[in-house]
C-alpha cells in the first residue's frame, strides 16, 4: 500500500524552492490575509519522485497492456507526438500573445481544421472544444441558433438508446428536450419508429456511425432524407470515426453536424481522463454560429476573427486544449490521406478477426460482421453466479484491462471489445485464447477463481457501496 | 418478497400508507431488492408541491438513480431525514425505518387509483 | 507512418479467419455511392521528418519575457512536474473505471482533491473540469440546480473570456445574467452589490485577485450575499491562496478557478484545468469525476470513483452534467506541484510574486507618462497603469525586444482606455523588471 502524500510528510526540506532577488514586500492587510493553515504535505523531492513513481506502477497504461476498451479507441499513441508537444516553442507561449508572434500555434490548428474537414467530408471545423461531450454542446447550442435565426420553434432531440451518455446529457445541457428511440437489437434505426417521433418539434437527430454495437447503419440514406424532410438536422457522434476513415465521410452521408474525440481517432492519449479535444465540424450555413475565434488566413498570414455577430460565443478561454490538436495534427502527418484508410481498415480488419474467433462460442447480439468494435453477451454461458464483471475482473489478472463492459445499454451482460489498428495479430490472439479459457474452462471447472478476481492486482475488488454510502473523498 | 396487508401500492413501486389527511410514501420491498445497495437519497424540501405520478424523490445505487414518484398530489408535510445520512435504512427496513416522505393529499379521490396489495403482488 | 503492426501474412491469415478474400467485403454494408474517394491529404512523414516539419512550425513562434497575464501565467514547473505527468503509465492509461487496474490515478486524484481543499478551505473537490472557465459555468449551473432561482449577478471584474462561456452555456436555459460594475477603485462595492441581490438571485459570482488584478474583500461581499440567501461562487487564483483569505474562510459555497499556475505550461491557453470545490451540502450536486476511499476484500485502503450516479453515463439527460472527458493530466501535475514546497515555501512563492509585482509597480507608476490606475489597492501579481503614452507604440518596442508587454486594456470599457494590464510572476528577475522599466522610459 503507497501512502497518502499527508502521511509522508515531515519536517525535512520540502522538493521545491525559489529565490527572490527583490526585497520581500508583501503587504497584506489583515482583512485580506489567510489565516487557516494551508495545510500542504512537506516532503523531499526524492520521496515524491519515489512516490509517484509508484504510484504510476499500479495503473495499467496503454503503454503496458493491451486496452481492448470499446468505444475509447485506445490506440498506439506514437512518442514523437508527445515530443513535439513538449517543445517549449510551443509550451511557452501565451495565448495573448500578438498576432505575429503565435504564427506557428495558428499555422497548426489552420491546417488541422483543413484536414479534418477533408476527413469528415464537412465545410469547416472549430477547435475550440475541451472534449467529446464539450463538442456534443456546441454542435447543439450551433443547431439551437440556427433555428433561432430561421425563427422556427425547435426543442426536441432525438437520441437513440444505444447511444452513449454523453448525447442526452449534452441535450439536456443545451436546453433542449430528449426523444428517446428504441433501437433495433443490433443497435439499428428502424425507420418506422423514426417516422412516429419525427415531428415538427425535432432540431436535430443524434447519431453514432458506426452505432455503439459497431454495425454500420445500413439505412443510413434514408434516415437522412426523413430527417431532412422533415427540416431537422442530422448530428454525428464522432466517438467511431476510426472505423470510417478514407472509407465514408459523414458529411456525404448528410450529417450537417459532428464532433470528433482527437483523442480517440487521432491518437493524442487519454491522459488517464483528459486532457481531449472535441472539434465540431459543420456544414457551410451553419458556419457563421461556430465559437470565437476563428482562425483565418490572410494571404500569407494567420490571424484571429472574434467578430462573429451570429457565433455561440465562447465554450471556454482562449483557443482549445493545443497541445492535443498539435499531437492529433502530428498524427495526420504522419500518416496522411492514405494512412488515414488504411487505419480504419486494419481497424476493422482487427475487429472482424477477433468477432471470427469469438462468434461460435459467445452470443453476438449484432451478427457476424462488425465495423471496428463488437459486442459479446455472454448471458446464455453464465453458470455458477458469474457475470460479465468477474470476467472483467479475471481479464485484469492475465494482464488485460477490461473491455467495456455493461454498455451499450440495449444489450444484457455486454462486453464492447475494440482492438484498434494498432495491435499485431500475435496481441490479438493471446488475449482471444485467455477470454476463450476464461469462459469455456474456468466458467466450468473454477468458478471462485472468477468471483475471487482479480488477485494479480495492487488491490482486490473494492467496496463501491460504502464508498458511495460514507463518501471519503479527501484524507482527514 | 414482504408485501404487508395494510398498505396501498402504485405500479411505480411506492407503498403508500393513509394516516388521516396524510400519507405516508416509501419504496416496496421488490423495489430495494431491484435498486440493490441504495448508497444515496434526495428527499424534496418540505412545503413543496408535489403531483400525482411525477417524480418527488431519487434513489441511487452505485450505478443506477431511480425516480420515485409522489403517489397522490398534494404538500410534502415531512420527510425521513433518517434516510439521508443512513441510506441502507430503505434496504433493511423499506415499510419501516426506510420510509421517505409524507404528503398532506389535496385530492382524496386519487386514493381510488392506489393498488391493494393483491393487485400489486400480481403486477411483480 | 500509420503504426499498424500486421504483415501482409498476417492480413491474409485474418481474412482467412472470416472467411473473406479482401478487406473490402468489410465494408459491404456501406452504398457505393457513398464511398469516400482518395483523401486529399498530405503526410507519410517518418519520425525524422515529422521532428523537422514541426520544429520549422514552432520556430513562428516567438519566444517571449512575458510580462502578460490575464488567465494564463508564466510560472516555474519544477522537473518533478514534468517527470511524473511525462511517466507513461500516466499518460496513456485511460479514465480510472476499472478500480483495481488504476490505482495510481485514482490515489493521485484523490490526494489531488484533499490538496485542492485544504488549499481553498473547501469540503469537497472533484477530480477537475476543463479549465477556469468551464468550472465558472458549471459553478452557475450548479447554483441554479440547487437554488432553483433564475438570477445569476457576475462582477464585471471576473475574466472577460469567462463570462462570454457563462453566457453561451446558460444561451438556452431561463436564467438571466446581470453584471455588476466596479466602483472606482477597480472592487465590487459592498453596498452596490447588496442593493443588486434580490430574492430571485441564484448566486453572485465574484473574482478575487479580480481580471484587473485587484484583492477583493471577499468576508465583507460574503455577509451580504449570505443575508439574502443566495450562493457565492468565488473564483480564485490558486497560488494567491498561499498569502491571501481561503474560499472555506469567507464561506464561499463553490470555489472555482484556472489550475494553470499549478504545475501546467502556457500552451497558448490550454490544456490547462478548472478546479471546483464545493460545501459538504452541495457534493451530490456536484459535476464532474469524484474519487473516494474504500476498502477492498482483503480489508485494505484502496480508491474508486464514486458518486457516480450524478454523471451522464448512468443518469444520462438528468446528470448534472455532459462532462466526460476532463484534464486529468493537468490535475495531475497540480497534485505534484502542490505537494512539494511545504506550507513556508507556497506561502513564500506567493509572497514572491507579490514582491517582484510590487518592485515592477513601484518603478513603473513613477516614470513620467505612467502612473497607477488603483493606487492603494492590494494586489497579487498584476495591476492597471495608466499612460499617457501610446499604448501600440509602448508594445510594438517591447515586442522588438522579445518582452511580451502589458496587455492593452482599451476594450475592457471606458474606464480603462489608455490602461495596461502588467504581470510579474516568480519568474521574471530583477534584471528583466529593470530592463523593461528602462524600454519604458525611452517611449
Amino acid at each position: 500500500m503507497e501512502k497518502l502524500l499527508n502521511e509522508l510528510s515531515s519536517e525535512c526540506q520540502p522538493a521545491y524552492g525559489v529565490e527572490c532577488d527583490v526585497a520581500i514586500n508583501a503587504q497584506v492587510p489583515e482583512n485580506l490575509k489567510r489565516s487557516i493553515p494551508l495545510g500542504l504535505p512537506n516532503i523531499a523531492e526524492n520521496d515524491l519522485l519515489r512516490h509517484f513513481t509508484n504510484l504510476s506502477r499500479k495503473n495499467y497504461a496503454l503503454s503496458t497492456v493491451f486496452y481492448p476498451l470499446g468505444s475509447c479507441t485506445m490506440k498506439y499513441n506514437p512518442l514523437i507526438n508527445e515530443r513535439i508537444a513538449r517543445n517549449d516553442a510551443f509550451n511557452n507561449v501565451h495565448p495573448y500573445q500578438p498576432i505575429e508572434a503565435i504564427q506557428g500555434v495558428l499555422e497548426v490548428m489552420y491546417e488541422l481544421e483543413k484536414d479534418l474537414c477533408e476527413v469528415a467530408g464537412m465545410d469547416t471545423f472549430s477547435l475550440q472544444q475541451a472534449a467529446g461531450a464539450h463538442g456534443e454542446l456546441a454542435g447543439l447550442l450551433v443547431i439551437a441558433k440556427y433555428f433561432k435565426s430561421i425563427k422556427q420553434k425547435r426543442r426536441k432531440i432525438i437520441v437513440p438508446d444505444s447511444a452513449h451518455g454523453t448525447n442526452p446529457a449534452s441535450a439536456a445541457f443545451a436546453g433542449f428536450e430528449i426523444v428517446l428511440l428504441k433501437s433495433e437489437p443490433d443497435g439499428s434505426i428502424s425507420l418506422d419508429k423514426l417516422k412516429e417521433v419525427l415531428t415538427p418539434e425535432v432540431a436535430a437527430m443524434m447519431l453514432t456511425v458506426p452505432n455503439t454495437l459497431g454495425v454500420f447503419e445500413k439505412n443510413i440514406d434514408e434516415i437522412s432524407k426523413l430527417v431532412h424532410d422533415n427540416g431537422s438536422l442530422l448530428y454525428y457522434d464522432g466517438a467511431n470515426l476510426n472505423a470510417v476513415m478514407g472509407i465514408v465521410r459523414p458529411g456525404d452521408m448528410g450529417f450537417d453536424v459532428m464532433h470528433i474525440n482527437l483523442h480517440k481517432t487521432f491518437s493524442t492519449p487519454h491522459g488517464c481522463g483528459g486532457p481531449g479535444s472535441g472539434p465540431i465540424g459543420v456544414k457551410s450555413f451553419l458556419e457563421t454560429f461556430l465559437p470565437v475565434p476563428r482562425v483565418e488566413k490572410k494571404k500569407d498570414k494567420y490571424v484571429l476573427n472574434y467578430k462573429k455577430s451570429k457565433s455561440i460565443g465562447k465554450l471556454k478561454a482562449f483557443f482549445g486544449n493545443f497541445p492535443v490538436i498539435l499531437k492529433a495534427y502530428a498524427y495526420v502527418k504522419a500518416l496522411g490521406g492514405k494512412g488515414l484508410k488504411n487505419v480504419s481498415e486494419q481497424a476493422v480488419l482487427n475487429a472482424n478477426y477477433m468477432l471470427a474467433k469469438f462468434k461460435d462460442k459467445i452470443n453476438i447480439p449484432a451478427g457476424n460482421i462488425c465495423m471496428h468494435e463488437f459486442v459479446l453477451s455472454p448471458k446464455t454461458l453464465f453458470k455458477n453466479d458469474i457475470r460479465t464483471i468477474d470476467i472483467a475482473k479475471r481479464l485484469l489478472d492475465y494482464g488485460y484491462y477490461a473491455p467495456t463492459i455493461y454498455f451499450p445499454l440495449i444489450v444484457d451482460e455486454a462486453i464492447m471489445i475494440e482492438p484498434t489498428e494498432t495491435e499485431s495479430k500475435e496481441t490479438l490472439d493471446k488475449f482471444i485464447n485467455v477470454v476463450n479459457k476464461i469462459i469455456l474452462e474456468e466458467f466450468c471447472r473454477d468458478p471462485q477463481k472468477l468471483k475471487d478476481a482479480p488477485i494479480n492486482t495492487p488491490v482486490r475488488r473494492l467496496n463501491e457501496v460504502e464508498a458511495a454510502r460514507k463518501p471519503i473523498l479527501k484524507w482527514e | 418478497m414482504n408485501i404487508p396487508q395494510d398498505l396501498l401500492y402504485t405500479k411505480t413501486h411506492e407503498w403508500v400508507k393513509i394516516e388521516g389527511n396524510k400519507v405516508k410514501v416509501g419504496i416496496t420491498d421488490f423495489a430495494q431488492h431491484e435498486i440493490t445497495d441504495v448508497v444515496h437519497v434526495e428527499l424534496p424540501e418540505i412545503g413543496r408541491d408535489v403531483k400525482k405520478e411525477q417524480p418527488a424523490a431519487v434513489i441511487e445505487s452505485v450505478k443506477s438513480a431511480f425516480d420515485i414518484y409522489a403517489p397522490v398530489s398534494g404538500k410534502i408535510i415531512e420527510i425521513n431525514s433518517k434516510v439521508l445520512g443512513s441510506p441502507e435504512l430503505v434496504n433493511n427496513s423499506p415499510y419501516e425505518e426506510g420510509y421517505l416522505f409524507a404528503i398532506e393529499f389535496s385530492n382524496e379521490k386519487e386514493l381510488v387509483d392506489l393498488l391493494n396489495p393483491d393487485d400489486y403482488k400480481k403486477l411483480i | 507512418m500509420d503504426y499498424t503492426p500486421q504483415n501482409q501474412k498476417d492480413k491474409k491469415q485474418m481474412l482467412e479467419s472470416i472467411g473473406i478474400g479482401n478487406i473490402d467485403e468489410l465494408f459491404k454494408i456501406i452504398p457505393n455511392h457513398l464511398k469516400a474517394k482518395d483523401l486529399n491529404i498530405s503526410g507519410g512523414k517518418t519520425e525524422q521528418e515529422l521532428l523537422k516539419y514541426f520544429l520549422n512550425i514552432a520556430s513562428k513562434n516567438k519566444k517571449l519575457i512575458s510580462f502578460r497575464g490575464a488567465g494564463i501565467y508564466d510560472h516555474f514547473i519544477p522537473s518533478l512536474v514534468g517527470e511524473i505527468v511525462g511517466r507513461s503509465e500516466f499518460w496513456t492509461a485511460y479514465t480510472p473505471y476499472q478500480s483495481e487496474a488504476s490505482q495510481g490515478t485514482l490515489q493521485a486524484v484523490f490526494e489531488y482533491q484533499s490538496l485542492i481543499c485544504a488549499l481553498t478551505g473547501m469540503d469537497t473537490s472533484n477530480a477537475s473540469l476543463y479549465d477556469g472557465a468551464t468550472a465558472t459555468a458549471e459553478a452557475v449551473l450548479l447554483a441554479l440546480r440547487v437554488s432553483s432561482k433564475n438570477r445569476i449577478l457576475i462582477s464585471s471584474g471576473v475574466h472577460p473570456e469567462y463570462i462570454q462561456t457563462v453566457k453561451t452555456y446558460l444561451e438556452n436555459s431561463k436564467a438571466k445574467i446581470e453584471i455588476i460594475s466596479l466602483s472606482d477603485n477597480g472592487r465590487l462595492d459592498k453596498n452596490t452589490v447588496d442593493s443588486l441581490i434580490d430574492n430571485t438571485t441564484a448566486a453572485v459570482v465574484i473574482q478575487s485577485p479580480n481580471y484587473f488584478g485587484v484583492v477583493e474583500d471577499m468576508d465583507a461581499l460574503s455577509s451580504s450575499i449570505k443575508s439574502k440567501n443566495s450562493l457565492f461562487v468565488a473564483i480564485v487564483n490558486p497560488l494567491s491562496l498561499g498569502v491571501f483569505k481561503a474560499p472555506g474562510e469567507y464561506s464561499a459555497d463553490i470555489a472555482v478557478g484556472e489550475g494553470q499556475v499549478l504545475g501546467s505550461s502556457m500552451s497558448a491557453g490550454g490544456a490547462t484545468f478548472g478546479f471546483m470545490a464545493v460545501k459538504k451540502s452541495l457534493e451530490w450536486k456536484m459535476p464532474g469525476r469524484i474519487v473516494g476511499q474504500t476498502t477492498d476484500r482483503d480489508g485494505r485502503r484502496g480508491f474508486v470513483l464514486t458518486l457516480q450516479s450524478r454523471e451522464q453515463h448512468i443518469r444520462r439527460e438528468k446528470a448534472t452534467s455532459n462532462i466526460c472527458t476532463n484534464a486529468s493530466l493537468n490535475a495531475l501535475a497540480a497534485c505534484v506541484f502542490l505537494s512539494g514546497w511545504g506550507n513556508v515555501g507556497f506561502s513564500n512563492l506567493a509572497e514572491i510574486n507579490i514582491s517582484k509585482a510590487r518592485y515592477a509597480f513601484t518603478k513603473i507608476k513613477s516614470l513620467d507618462g505612467f502612473k497607477a490606475k488603483f493606487e492603494t489597492e492590494t494586489f497579487f501579481n498584476e495591476f492597471v497603469i495608466e499612460t499617457s503614452k501610446n499604448i501600440k507604440k509602448i508594445n510594438k518596442v517591447l515586442l522588438k525586444n522579445n518582452i511580451l508587454g502589458p496587455l492593452d486594456l482599451s476594450n475592457a470599457g471606458d474606464s480603462f482606455k489608455n490602461c495596461l494590464l502588467f504581470c510579474v510572476t516568480e519568474q521574471r528577475d530583477k534584471a528583466e523588471i529593470d530592463s523593461l522599466v528602462e524600454l519604458l522610459t525611452k517611449i
